[in-house]
């Protein structure tokens, strides 16, 4: 069994610390991503699990095996490049054999190895082609390929889609899918695209500056995201974030006053808060809808899409909201929108950034 | 386009670009078209002062079977494979594994040797030769083939670690770490991944270390004494006769002697291809 275990882990490059104690428990044939912004340290941690990097300290183990001073041929594990760092001077064929070829495997243990990893990612046809004579997405494949006739208990994945163009990457990302659901290997998966992690994770591992925010699934992310940096990264477009200050409203209620004067009352799900507390109220701009009261808001920009509309807008105080409404809205740009919210969506936030309530539409 | 091509300039632009070309190129030709036409000129024609018109008869045939009747050149060109042959097998081959390990491995030195390398390059070789001539003689190298060889390598491999170490930094280095994450050894990844792309430099370095341990008159002249050792550009000194420099058979000499790292430089010119590495990562 493959579960991927992180303890403490912490990575410092010289005097800087990459990693600050993350602690992760992947377990077996889990689809895992690693999300978050650049420099977040995402693709250092899947280095370390790889055995490319040191791990400075805390400790790492791989099917219940301890990994620190395991070289990364004996882990157990097979990574994807998101350079795909095929080697330009063999056939597709010889690369994805190399290492089975150089680690001492017979020939005839290697050949039926290929072909099987050929078939599944269509590549038969293509074996006796270089590098340099495929499309991007069959590079790609052809890195997923090398992986898989290691017959790896873990694979993982470094960013391995954003080199391709966006249709190229949607069918790949399906792809990825499918192979994790036939191999049924435990997938570790960088990326910095959240819809990427949110389409192809059964975890999504949040990390912002060496630490983890938030581990959850897709939907746990969406629907209760811990604070205000999950809340802004997970979700496209992105959470609306509006300040304002809230104070108890009796019956458990919270009554929060935006900035514009605008009172939204909250159910507190047992939450109390300070009468004033500061607060930054967050609401999804598909759980907005203009026409219906409640806020008011000067249109800045507006996007026709065909299947919905993008409005962005300036409350009274000049604090940018974004509102996702149906494709057939309209609105003149300079014009006053009314925009209705929906509380039972609304998250809280404290001053920290900590969530006070989850806008949680499942419950 | 820039440069905007020379079809569509002004007429008078591209008229003298068509005269001034040739005339460039004709005077930056001047000294091989002198020693060429030198070369096949009878020594009737020197010895009458006809050093720069045209040769009163073509005497090619008789200067350069002279060349080869009148000296031990054949001998002294044999010397000169003996010598640049295995110093440009031992310079490149040296240079790729030094290249290899301080482009790939990090080690807290590895910057310190690299600046020693290329510091070595600082140091002109003509303060050395005194020094090196008493250490040859010392170690019962001197006037050997074999010493040539080991200093012309001891003086090659700096600039050849130079510029392998920078040729193998510049290859992506995913290549190597994904093999690693296969399992490849070090060597197996030398020899399979890494040797293999470095083709176009060996083959540079090759012409030009070729090139220019055959040239070499210097080391040459101190290091070699004897017949059996002397290269060409030593030996050729033999054809200055006794009474008069016959520059007819010198000049027939050089070009002879000059013919090995032409032939070089078109023998490995396939290997020049740029971008071998497309296709690797990204595209």
């Amino acid at each position: 069994m493959a579960e991927v275990t992180l303890r403490a882990i912490t990575k410092s490059f010289g005097d800087v610390k990459i990693i600050k104690g993350v602690d992760l428990a992947i377990a077996d044939g889990e689809f895992c991503v690693f999300v978050g912004p650049s420099g977040c340290g995402k693709s250092t941690l899947l280095r370390m699990i790889a055995g490319l990097e040191d791990i400075t300290s805390g400790s790492l183990s791989i099917g219940a095996k301890e990994m620190a001073d395991v070289e990364p041929s004996d882990r157990g594990v097979a990574m994807v490049f998101q350079s795909y760092a095929l080697y330009p001077h063999m056939t597709v064929k010889d690369n994805i054999s190399f290492g089975l070829r150089m680690t001492g495997h017979k020939l005839a243990d290697i050949e039926p190895r290929l072909q099987r990893a050929a078939e599944m990612l269509q590549l038969t046809h293509l074996l006796d082609r270089k590098p340099s004579q495929l499309s991007g997405g069959q590079r790609q494949r052809v890195a997923i390929g090398r992986a898989i006739v290691r017959e790896p208990q873990v694979f993982l994945f470094d960013e391995p889609l954003s080199n391709l163009d966006a249709a190229l990457r949607v069918q790949m990302r399906t792809e990825i899918g499918k192979l994790h659901h036939d191999l049924g290997a435990t997938m570790i998966y960088v990326t910095h695209d959240q819809v990427e992690a949110m389409t192809m994770a059964d975890k999504i591992v949040v990390l912002n500056g060496g630490v983890i925010e938030q581990v959850g699934s897709p939907l746990e992310l969406y629907h209760r995201p811990r604070n205000l940096f999950v809340a802004g990264f997970i979700g496209s477009p992105k959470m609306n974030f509006i300040p304002g200050t809230a104070s108890p409203g009796g019956d458990g209620r919270i009554q929060v006053t935006l900035k514009d004067g605008t009172i939204v009352v909250l159910e507190g799900h047992g939450r109390t808060v300070a009468a004033g507390q500061p607060v930054t109220l967050g609401i999804r701009p598909e759980h907005l809808a203009p026409g219906e009261g409640g806020l008011k808001a000067t249109v800045k920009l507006a996007e026709y899409l065909g299947s919905e509309t993008m409005f962005y807008a300036a409350l009274a105080d000049g604090s940018e909201i974004a509102v996702k409404a149906d494709g057939l809205a309209k609105a003149a740009i300079g014009s006053t929108l009314d925009i209705g919210l929906n509380p039972v969506a609304c998250h809280l936030f404290d001053a920290n950034g900590v969530a006070i309530i989850h806008g949680d539409l499942t419950r | 386009m820039f440069p905007k091509p020379i079809q569509k300039s002004a007429p008078w632009l591209q008229a003298s670009y068509k005269l001034l070309l040739p005339l460039a190129l004709f005077i930056w030709l001047l000294p091989l078209i002198g020693i060429a036409v030198t070369s096949v000129r009878p020594s009737s024609d020197l010895a009458a002062g006809n050093y720069f018109g045209w040769p009163s008869r073509f005497a090619g045939v008789e200067n350069y079977t002279a060349v080869f009747t009148n000296s031990n050149i054949g001998w002294y060109i044999l010397n000169s494979f003996k010598v640049t042959i295995p110093t440009v097998i031992g310079a490149v081959g040296l240079s790729c594994l030094t290249g290899f390990a301080l482009a790939v491995y990090k080690f807290r030195l590895n910057l310190a040797v690299f600046f020693m390398f290329v510091a070595g390059n600082f140091v002109p070789f003509q303060i050395l030769a005194i020094p090196v001539r008493n250490l040859t003689i010392h170690l019962g190298l001197y006037d050997t083939i074999t010493g040539l060889v080991l200093f012309h390598v001891a003086f090659q491999t700096g600039f050849c670690t130079l510029f392998m170490r920078n040729f193998i930094k510049a290859l992506p280095f995913a290549l190597i770490e994904s093999a690693r994450v296969e399992g490849v050894n070090e060597w197996k990844i030398f020899r399979h991944i890494v040797l293999p792309l470095m083709r176009p430099a060996i083959a540079a370095l090759a012409v030009l270390i070729f090139t220019f341990v055959w040239n070499d008159y210097f080391w040459a002249t101190i290091m070699a004494q004897s017949a059996d050792v002397r290269p060409v550009t030593a030996g050729m000194n033999e054809l200055k006769g006794q009474w008069k420099v016959a520059w007819e058979l010198i000049t027939a000499a050089s070009i002879v002697a000059a013919l090995p790292p032409v032939a070089m430089f078109f023998l490995m010119q396939k290997h020049f291809i740029a971008g071998l590495t497309l296709g690797a990562t990204k595209g």
